[in-house]
C-alpha cells in the first residue's frame, strides 16, 4: 500500500541518517573538513648558521662547490618567515582522528650529505622511506628519547642500496644523525592527527581538519613549542606564530 | 597464570609509563622496584630470578653501574668507556637486530665474558645460576622488558671454507660498504671519520682497531665478528649492515677482516700468498672479485 | 677469604685479563697501595700464669685499648703479565718486617697454567690465613697452621708463615682448577739464610665445581714435605749462616673444602702432621734419643662457618681441634699439647665503598691446651675484642 510504503521509506531513511550520524561520531563528514593555515615568523635576527665543511666527503663537497651549505637549525627567509616549523593539532581531536594514519609514504633522503627534508613530519604508525641518493655510504642513526616509546637503531645504507621502510610507534621529535658525516642533522617529527611543515616563507597549511575547537602547536628545533587555540568552522582558520630570536 | 601475567604486564606497563612521565627514567618507585624484582631470565635450562641477584649486584656491580642501574656508580667518573646504563635497555653485544632487545643468553654471555678494552671484567668465576640471576636483575632496571620481547636472533649460516676468492670478495665488501671511512684502510681506527665519532650520549668514541687488537668487545670468534656487523653495536656509531649484506657475503667480510688483525691465521697466510694490498679509498668503483 | 672472582683476579696476577687492567690504564703514576690498621678494645684472660710475687699459678686478666700493628699492602701489575706484591708489616710496637716481597711472571707463553712467583710469599693455602675473618689473640689465626707439639724444636712446619722460595701456579681459564708447587728454604721466611741449607716443598691442588642453585664448591688437598736442620754450627758462639746440620724430615698434609649453601659458607681444613723424633725431642741428629722416643704425629681439623646476612653483615664461627696421636717424647702425657679452640664473632661494614674497607669487628675466642699450664694441668685462655678493622 502506498502510504505504508512511504512510511517505510521515511523510517529507513531516518534509520540510515541516524546510523550515519552515529558512526561518524559528533562530526560531520570529511567533505566539509576545513584547514588551518598561517605564517610563522621569527622576531629578530636569526642566529648565524655555520657553513658546513664537507671536504672529508669529496663526493658531497663537489655537489655543493658552487653553493656551500650551512647548518639548518634556524632557517629564516628574507621576510622573517621561519622554515621547518612543524605545526600540528595537540588537543581536540577524537581518538579516531588522532590515530588516523595517512597512506602516503614520504621519503627521507640523504642527498649531498644532507637530510632532505631537514624536518620530516609524520603520524604515529605512518610508513616512510629512507633513501640514499648519494655516491657514498651513510648510516641512519635516529636517537629517540631512551625509555620512551620509540627505540634507537642504527643501520648502514651503502650507495645504490634500496630504500628502508620505517614507522615509529609514539609521538616524539626524534633527532637523526649520520656518524660517518657528523654535520648531518635532521628531525623526524612524529605527531598524531593532521600536520604541516612551514616552507621558506614561513607559511603552512594543515588540511583535512574537521570543524571543531583545537589547540594547535608549532614546534621549532631551537625555540621549542608554542600553542594557540583555534576554532575551525567549515572552511579556513588561521593561526600565526611568532618565535623570538635568542 | 597467563592471564595473570597479561594483567600484571599491563599494570606494569601503565605504572611504568606513569612513572616515566613523572620522573627521570633512572629512578623507580619502591612499588615499581618490588614489581620488577619478579623479572626472570631463561638461558638454556637455567632460570634466573632478579630478587635472588640483589646481593650479588650490590657486591659486584653497583660500584660502576650504580644502585639504580643507571651507570652512575661511584667508580663511573674515572672510567672510559662509561659503564652501561641499564635503564636505557640499549646494548652493544647482541645476536638480535638493531633496535631490538638482546636475548637473555646475549646478556649472560656478556656478563661471563666481560668486555675487552673496557673495565667490565669477566664474571665467569660466579656460578652459572648467579649469572642467570644477574641477567634478570639487569633486565629489571628498564620498563622496556615489561612490554617488549627480545628480538629474534639473526640466523648465522655455517661458516664456509676460507678461500682466496672469499677473502678477495671480502675486501671488495670492505671497500663498497666504506668500513674504511671509520676503521681506516688497514683497520688502524684512523679513517677520515674516526675523529668525529660520538656515541649516543655524545661522548667521543673510537672505532675498533683491527690492526692492533685480537679480541673484540663482544667476543673473539668468527661468529662473534659476524654478529657485530650484522646486528650493529647499539648505542655506538657502529651500524647494522644486515639490510645490505647477504649471509655469504658476511662470511667473506669476516675472513677479510681477519687478515687485518695481528694474530696468525689461515686468512692472513692466504692474504700473504695473494700479496693482498690495502684497498684504495679513492678508487671510484669497488674492485671486483675477479681482480 | 677471597670470593671466586677475587681468587681468579689474584691468580691472573692481579689482572682482569681484558687489556684494561689497572694500574697501567689508570695513570702512569698510579701505585696501588692500601694500609690496614686495627684499633680495638680487648680483654685477655689466662687461667694459670706463674706469678713470682705469690709463687702461685694465678688467673691473669688484662684489658684496654690497643692497636694491632700496621700492614701496608702494595700489589698489582708493573706491566702486562708482570705483577708483584709488597707487604711491609709492623707489629704493634712499630717494628717492621716484610710479610711479603715477591715478583711474579704471569701467563707465561700465553698460558694460565704457567705462572712463576719468587720471593717471600704466603703458601698457596686454599684457605688463606692472611684473609681470615678473625682477629683475636687466641682466635685470630688457625692453630693448625702454626702447631708445634709440646717440646718440639721444629718451628719450620708452619704453613701459615710466609716463606722464601719459588712457586709455580697453574689454573684453568675460569680458575675452577688450581694446582701449585713451591720450593722454599727451610727458614720459616726469615731472610739471610739463618743456619739452613735445607729446602721444603709445598703442593696444593683443588677443583671447584658448580653445584647448581647451591653455588660453587671447592675441594682440594695440600702437602708440605721438608727437611730442616736439628742443629747448627756456630762461630764464636753465633750460628753460622748455612751452618745447619743434622737435617731431618717433617710433613703436613690435609684436605680442604669450601662449601657454599645460600647465605652460609663453610671452610673445612684437616691436617695430619708428623715431625721427626729428633725434632719432637728437641735433640740434634746423631745424639741418643730417649728410649721410646718416636716421631710426633697429630691430626687436626677446623670448620669455619660464615653466615652472610648481607654483604655488610657477616657472622663467623670457627671450631678447631688438634689431637696428638703419637707423642714424640715418651715422658709426655698422651694428650699433652692437644688443642681445642672456639671462636665466634661478627663483622659489620656500615658502608660499601670502592676506596676503603671499614668493619666494626667483634669477636670472642676460647682456647684450651692440655697440659699447657705451668703446673702441668690444662691451660685455658680467652680473648674478647671490639674494634675497627680499617683498610684504606
Amino acid at each position: 500500500m502506498r502510504g505504508k510504503q512511504a512510511v517505510l521509506l521515511v523510517v529507513t531513511l531516518l534509520l540510515l541518517l541516524g546510523t550515519a550520524i552515529l558512526y561518524s561520531g559528533d562530526r560531520v563528514s570529511a567533505a566539509a573538513a576545513g584547514q588551518i593555515s598561517g605564517t610563522i615568523k621569527l622576531d629578530g635576527a636569526a642566529p648565524h648558521q655555520k657553513p658546513i665543511d664537507m671536504s672529508k666527503e669529496p663526493s658531497c663537497a663537489a655537489i655543493h662547490k658552487d653553493k656551500p651549505v650551512s647548518t639548518e637549525i634556524v632557517v629564516a627567509g628574507p621576510n622573517g618567515g621561519l622554515e621547518w616549523v612543524v605545526v600540528y593539532i595537540s588537543e581536540g581531536l577524537n581518538a579516531a582522528e588522532a590515530s588516523a594514519v595517512p597512506s602516503e609514504t614520504p621519503s627521507f633522503d640523504q642527498k649531498g650529505c644532507q637530510y632532505i627534508p631537514h624536518v620530516l613530519a609524520l603520524d604515529v604508525g605512518q610508513h616512510f622511506k629512507v633513501v640514499n641518493s648519494d655516491q657514498t655510504s651513510h648510516n641512519i642513526h635516529p636517537l629517540p628519547r631512551p625509555g620512551g616509546p620509540n627505540h634507537e637503531w642504527n643501520k648502514s645504507q651503502p650507495q645504490g642500496s634500496p630504500p628502508f621502510d620505517v614507522a615509529w610507534t609514539g609521538e616524539e621529535m626524534i633527532p637523526v644523525k649520520c656518524n660517518i658525516h657528523p654535520w648531518m642533522h635532521g628531525y623526524m617529527a612524529v605527531v598524531k592527527g593532521p600536520y604541516a611543515v612551514s616552507d621558506g616563507n614561513g607559511s603552512y597549511t594543515i588540511s583535512g581538519v574537521p570543524p571543531g575547537s583545537y589547540t594547535v602547536t608549532a614546534w621549532q628545533e631551537q625555540y621549542g613549542a608554542q600553542t594557540q587555540k583555534v576554532t575551525v568552522a567549515s572552511g579556513k582558520a588561521t593561526a600565526d606564530f611568532t618565535f623570538k630570536a635568542k | 597464570m597467563r592471564t595473570n601475567a597479561c594483567k600484571w604486564s599491563l599494570l606494569l606497563a601503565a605504572v611504568a609509563v606513569a612513572a616515566l612521565c613523572s620522573r627521570s627514567s633512572a629512578q623507580m618507585t619502591k612499588y615499581d622496584e618490588d614489581q620488577r624484582l619478579g623479572m626472570e631470565s631463561h638461558i638454556g635450562k637455567l632460570t634466573g630470578r632478579a630478587a635472588a641477584a640483589k646481593e650479588n649486584y650490590r657486591r659486584f656491580c653497583t660500584g660502576c653501574h650504580g644502585d639504580e642501574g643507571d651507570g652512575e656508580g661511584e667508580n663511573a667518573q674515572w672510567i672510559d668507556p662509561k659503564p652501561r646504563n641499564f635503564t636505557l635497555a640499549t646494548f652493544k653485544c647482541r645476536s638480535t637486530p638493531t633496535g631490538t632487545l638482546p636475548t637473555d643468553e646475549d646478556l649472560f654471555n656478556t656478563i661471563g665474558r666481560g668486555i675487552m678494552n673496557s673495565n667490565m671484567p669477566p664474571w665467569n668465576p660466579l656460578s652459572q645460576q648467579a649469572r642467570a640471576d644477574l641477567v634478570a636483575y639487569v633486565k629489571h632496571f628498564s620498563p622496556r622488558w615489561q612490554t617488549e620481547k627480545a628480538g629474534a636472533p639473526i640466523q648465522i649460516p655455517p661458516a664456509p671454507e676460507v678461500t682466496a676468492d672469499r677473502i678477495k670478495a671480502g675486501q671488495a665488501m670492505f671497500q663498497k660498504l666504506e668500513c674504511w671511512k671509520c676503521h681506516g684502510v688497514e683497520g688502524r681506527s684512523n679513517g677520515p671519520s674516526a675523529d668525529t665519532l660520538t656515541d649516543d650520549q655524545n661522548r667521543a668514541i673510537k672505532p675498533f682497531n683491527f690492526h692492533d687488537e685480537n679480541r673484540f668487545k663482544c667476543g673473539v670468534s668468527d661468529e662473534d665478528l659476524y654478529k657485530i656487523f650484522m646486528t650493529g653495536l647499539d648505542g655506538t656509531p657502529m651500524p647494522s649492515f644486515a639490510d645490505n649484506v647477504k649471509p655469504e657475503e658476511a662470511w667473506e667480510l669476516v675472513y677479510y677482516l681477519r687478515t687485518l688483525q695481528p694474530m696468525p691465521s689461515k686468512e692472513k697466510d692466504i692474504a700473504k700468498q695473494l700479496g693482498l694490498k690495502p684497498i684504495n679509498p679513492n678508487a671510484t668503483a669497488a674492485p671486483t672479485a675477479a681482480q | 677469604m677471597l670470593n671466586y672472582f677475587g681468587q681468579k683476579f689474584k691468580d691472573n696476577g692481579y689482572q682482569l685479563m681484558n687489556d684494561r687492567d689497572s694500574p697501567i690504564w689508570q695513570n702512569n703514576g698510579y701505585w696501588p697501595v692500601t694500609m690496614r690498621i686495627t684499633p680495638s678494645w680487648h680483654r685477655e684472660s689466662t687461667n694459670k700464669v706463674a706469678v713470682d710475687q705469690t709463687g702461685l699459678n694465678q688467673q691473669i686478666t688484662a684489658h684496654g685499648f690497643d692497636v694491632g700493628g700496621l700492614d701496608i699492602l702494595a700489589g698489582g701489575t708493573l706491566e702486562k703479565n708482570v705483577s708483584f706484591l709488597l707487604v711491609p708489616s709492623s707489629d704493634e710496637t712499630g717494628a717492621f718486617h716484610f710479610e711479603s716481597v715477591n715478583a711474579r711472571l704471569d701467563n707465561l707463553f700465553g698460558s694460565s697454567w704457567l705462572n712463576l712467583k719468587m720471593g717471600k710469599f704466603e703458601l698457596d693455602n686454599i684457605v688463606s690465613e692472611k684473609r681470615g675473618l678473625t682477629l683475636t689473640a687466641n682466635g685470630g689465626g688457625f692453630q693448625l697452621y702454626h702447631f708445634i707439639p709440646v717440646g718440639d724444636s721444629n718451628f719450620l712446619g708452619q704453613i701459615g708463615d710466609n716463606q722464601l722460595g719459588l712457586e709455580w701456579l697453574g689454573h684453568s681459564a675460569n680458575d675452577r682448577t688450581r694446582i701449585s708447587a713451591a720450593i722454599f728454604s727451610s727458614t720459616d721466611g726469615n731472610p739471610d739464610l739463618p743456619g739452613s741449607n735445607a729446602y721444603t716443598g709445598f703442593f696444593a691442588a683443588s677443583q671447584a665445581f658448580d653445584a647448581g642453585k647451591l653455588g660453587t664448591q671447592r675441594l682440594g688437598f695440600y702437602a708440605m714435605v721438608g727437611q730442616a736442620p736439628t742443629d747448627t754450627l756456630t762461630s764464636g758462639g753465633e750460628p753460622i749462616a748455612g751452618g745447619g746440620i743434622g737435617n731431618k724430615g717433617f710433613s703436613r698434609e690435609g684436605f680442604v673444602g669450601l662449601f657454599y649453601l645460600g647465605k652460609l659458607d663453610f671452610q673445612v681444613v684437616t691436617q695430619h702432621g708428623s715431625d721427626n723424633a729428633y725434632f719432637a725431642n728437641a735433640l740434634p741428629a746423631g745424639s741418643t734419643l730417649p728410649t721410646g722416643a718416636r716421631d710426633a704425629v697429630w691430626n687436626g681439623a677446623f670448620v669455619e662457618t660464615h653466615y652472610v646476612y648481607n654483604p655488610q653483615l657477616i657472622f663467623i664461627q670457627r671450631s678447631e681441634w688438634i689431637r696428638m696421636s703419637q707423642q714424640g717424647n715418651p715422658a709426655n702425657a698422651s694428650n699433652a699439647g692437644d688443642l681445642d679452640n672456639y671462636v665466634v664473632g661478627f663483622r659489620y661494614m656500615p658502608f660499601m665503598n670502592a676506596r676503603a674497607g671499614f668493619a666494626w669487628h667483634n669477636e670472642y675466642s676460647w682456647i684450651r691446651q692440655r697440659g699447657g699450664a705451668p703446673d702441668g694441668s690444662d691451660l685455658t685462655s680467652n680473648s674478647f675484642m671490639s674494634g675497627f678493622d680499617f683498610d684504606f
